[in-house]
């Protein structure tokens, strides 16, 4: 079979003509584009979601004291974000009130984390893990459950002891052999011994808390806090609606009062409750679930019906060559492979410089904003795949009229 | 093979009309031709006369409108265009007046052609093309590309095209009429040498002096044969008659 020489032909046509080849994978170039970008931010955002608030979807009759609302929804001035930006974190004394306030919550739990860039194991390296300084109840309110080894105990707590409970990606890279348990991990300057290793979360896109390394607040607070006795959040789950309505009531006034604001003022802590951030969250989920597959379906047909006009001049311009080739003993679907070959290569060139500017574009999204942008795997596979359904359905129409042509009309024509 | 299973093309009321709209061009009007193994046939007749028409129907380029076509002793007038692929990369090596090569390849690349379409391997493939190339004088211009090359090689290179598949026939519609008379005497005489070495040949032609050096001419004239003339100087053959077909075990 000729498909080396069909793909040898597509490669010298598509180099000899690289305007005309710049042009007619544009589209697709432009459409892969937009796919992969928006595919990155919907992936940075669904991650920032479960690492940085996963802790506040933990389900029902909850609410959480914050610094800001964690997903802005869209319908507050200017003004009013810049002034929850300048919002204090919560810290210990607020974890107090708050307690105080609520003594009869069935959970009470309160974090600190921060992104680290590396966690070591003597020459072993896992990169971009997450570490949360948690209370007590802490692994309670996630619902993680320990695989091996155990959590973390009271005792921990108190004493603040250097322990920690890994999450299984953490555990796969740096113990691939032996067990982890009894043995020490480093983050910066300090070491902690691993007791547990938690049970894979997993799922379709991957679980950001499978890299996750969870120890005693107070360890955190000593070793590896960015500011000494900050809180990311208080937690508290009670036991049903109303008694929220009411926990949320109270533990404002305590807040307050602790703060020192005086009446008028405006608070400087802000409440959520996992209602309001999965509304939110899912309003903008469905915005771009819908707008993204229609406007990438559009770019794509119209980029297939570019390359395809563009591969209908080709095989005009090259009857002459198509009818040597038949004179020469070419079969129709010798005919019809070069020019998918090169309406393909075309096509799969441009979704590949699509991914390239769509990463980039990814990449500046996560500059200009605290989203991270992420490209899972089977973004990059439906690229190329797209490419090559656009690449082979635009050809395929020029190619049965080339392979068609009757060869001594090819030949003689001018 | 026993004598009369040397006819290779045999045509029996061939004809090809074009169907113009306004009127239809009767380009052949039922034409019978024998030509056996090893014959080299000069097609001669004036302008128009359906000399092309002739030759594109023997190579299998165009259809016949109505008659049939036996070549090596199947028909192929009713063949599926793969078919037809297929016994032009096979069986026939066509030799153009304007050369048709492809512009943006090497002349190797050019001869490997119908090789590539063949099916045959890269490496054998080369060698072959190579050879061929050798042959007829080019090995020192494998790597150029035909506009780099004079008229004369070009036709060359187009001949070392034909023939590189071994065909069973070489075609050649006025192979020497975009060249000059010094250039058209060596494409001749490279002619004459594959005549000699066994190849049977068909060329159109418009000049007496290169039908001189074909054992037979035929000259069609509206579309029909008006001469069949065998020479003595090739082997002897009586053409008018209509040739005895044995089929062939
Ligand atoms: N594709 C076509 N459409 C219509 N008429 C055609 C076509 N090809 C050939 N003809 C007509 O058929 C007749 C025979 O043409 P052909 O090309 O076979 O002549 P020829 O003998 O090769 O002439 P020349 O010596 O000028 O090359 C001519 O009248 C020509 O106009
Ligand atoms: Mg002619």
């Amino acid at each position: 079979m000729s498909l080396a020489e069909a793909i040898r032909v597509a490669l010298t046509q598509i180099w000899a003509h690289k305007l005309k080849s710049l042009f007619s994978l544009a589209g697709v170039a432009i459409g892969i584009t937009f796919l992969i970008a928006v595919i990155a931010v919907v992936e940075g955002m669904n991650r920032y979601v479960q690492e940085d608030f996963a802790g506040s979807l933990f389900g029902v009759n909850t609410f959480s004291v914050v610094r800001r609302p964690t997903v802005q929804t869209g319908n507050r001035s200017a003004e009013e974000i810049r002034r929850l930006n300048r919002n204090p974190y919560p810290d210990l004394d607020d974890v107090a009130a708050v307690r105080r306030a609520v003594p009869s919550a069935r959970y009470f739990a309160y974090r600190d984390a921060r992104r680290m860039s590396q966690v070591w194991h003597g020459e072993r390296r896992r990169r971009n893990v997450r570490v949360i300084g948690g209370s007590e109840d802490y692994q309670g309110t996630q619902g993680w459950e320990v695989e091996v080894g155990r959590g973390l105990t009271p005792l921990d707590q108190q004493r603040g002891l250097k322990v920690v409970v890994i999450g299984p990606e953490i555990a796969e890279k740096l113990f691939p052999t032996a067990s982890p348990l009894g043995k020490r991990i480093r983050l910066e300057a300090h070491r902690y011994e691993v007791v547990g290793v938690f049970k894979r979360k997993g799922g379709l896109l991957g679980n950001a808390w499978d890299a996750a390394i969870l120890m005693p607040y107070e360890t955190y607070n000593q070793t590896l806090s960015s500011k000494r006795d900050r809180v990311l959040e208080i937690l508290v789950k009670t036991n049903n609606e109303s008694e929220l309505r009411e926990a949320m009531d109270v533990a404002e006034g305590a807040l307050r009062v602790s703060r020192g604001l005086r009446p008028g003022e405006e608070n400087n802590f802000y409440f959520q409750t996992s209602t309001q951030l999965l509304s939110a969250w899912e309003r903008i989920n469905n915005i771009l679930l819908a707008a993204v597959p229609g406007l990438v379906s559009i770019s794509l047909v119209v980029s297939g019906i570019v390359i395809m006009n563009i591969m209908l001049v080709s095989v005009t311009q090259r009857t002459r060559e198509i009818g040597v080739r038949k004179a020469m003993g070419a079969r129709q679907r010798d005919i019809m492979m070069q020019f998918l070959a090169e309406s393909s290569f075309l096509s799969l060139l441009g979704s590949g410089i699509g991914v390239l500017l769509g990463l980039g574009l990814g990449k500046l999204v996560e500059r200009l904003s605290p989203l991270p942008a992420s490209i899972p795997s089977w973004a990059l596979a439906t690229a190329i795949g797209l490419g090559l359904i656009v690449g082979l359905s635009s050809g395929i129409y020029p190619a049965r009229r080339a392979s068609r042509l009757n060869p001594i009309d090819a030949l003689r024509y001018e | 093979m026993q004598g009369s299973d040397e006819t290779v093309i045999v045509t029996r009321g061939l004809r090809k009309e074009y169907d113009m709209g306004a009127e239809i061009v009767y380009a052949l009007r039922g034409v019978d031709i024998a030509i056996r193994r090893n014959e080299f046939i000069a097609v001669m007749g004036p302008s128009g006369s359906g000399k092309s028409t002739l030759l594109n129907l023997v190579g299998c380029l165009d259809t016949p409108t109505a008659g049939e076509y036996i070549l090596n002793g199947s028909p192929v007038q009713d063949l599926h265009d793969d078919e037809l692929a297929r016994i032009r990369n096979r069986e026939i090596g066509f030799v153009f007046q304007t050369f048709n090569l492809l512009p943006r390849a090497t002349a190797l690349h050019n001869v490997e052609l119908p090789l590539i379409y063949a099916g045959v391997r890269a490496g054998p493939r080369r060698e072959r093309a190579a050879r061929a190339l050798e042959h007829v004088g080019l090995a020192d211009r494998m790597t150029h590309q035909p506009n780099e090359l004079s008229g004369g090689q070009r036709q060359r290179v187009a001949i070392a095209r034909a023939l590189v598949n071994e065909p069973s026939i070489l075609l050649a519609d006025e192979p020497t009429g975009n060249l000059d008379s010094t250039t058209s005497a060596d494409i001749m005489t490279l002619f004459i040498e594959l005549h000699h070495h066994g190849q049977t040949i068909i060329m159109v032609t418009h000049e007496h002096d290169i039908a001189e050096f074909a054992g037979r001419i035929i000259t069609l004239v509206d579309g029909m044969v008006a001469s069949s003339d065998a020479k003595l100087s090739s082997a002897p053959f009586a053409s008018a008659a209509p040739p005895v077909i044995t089929n062939s075990s």
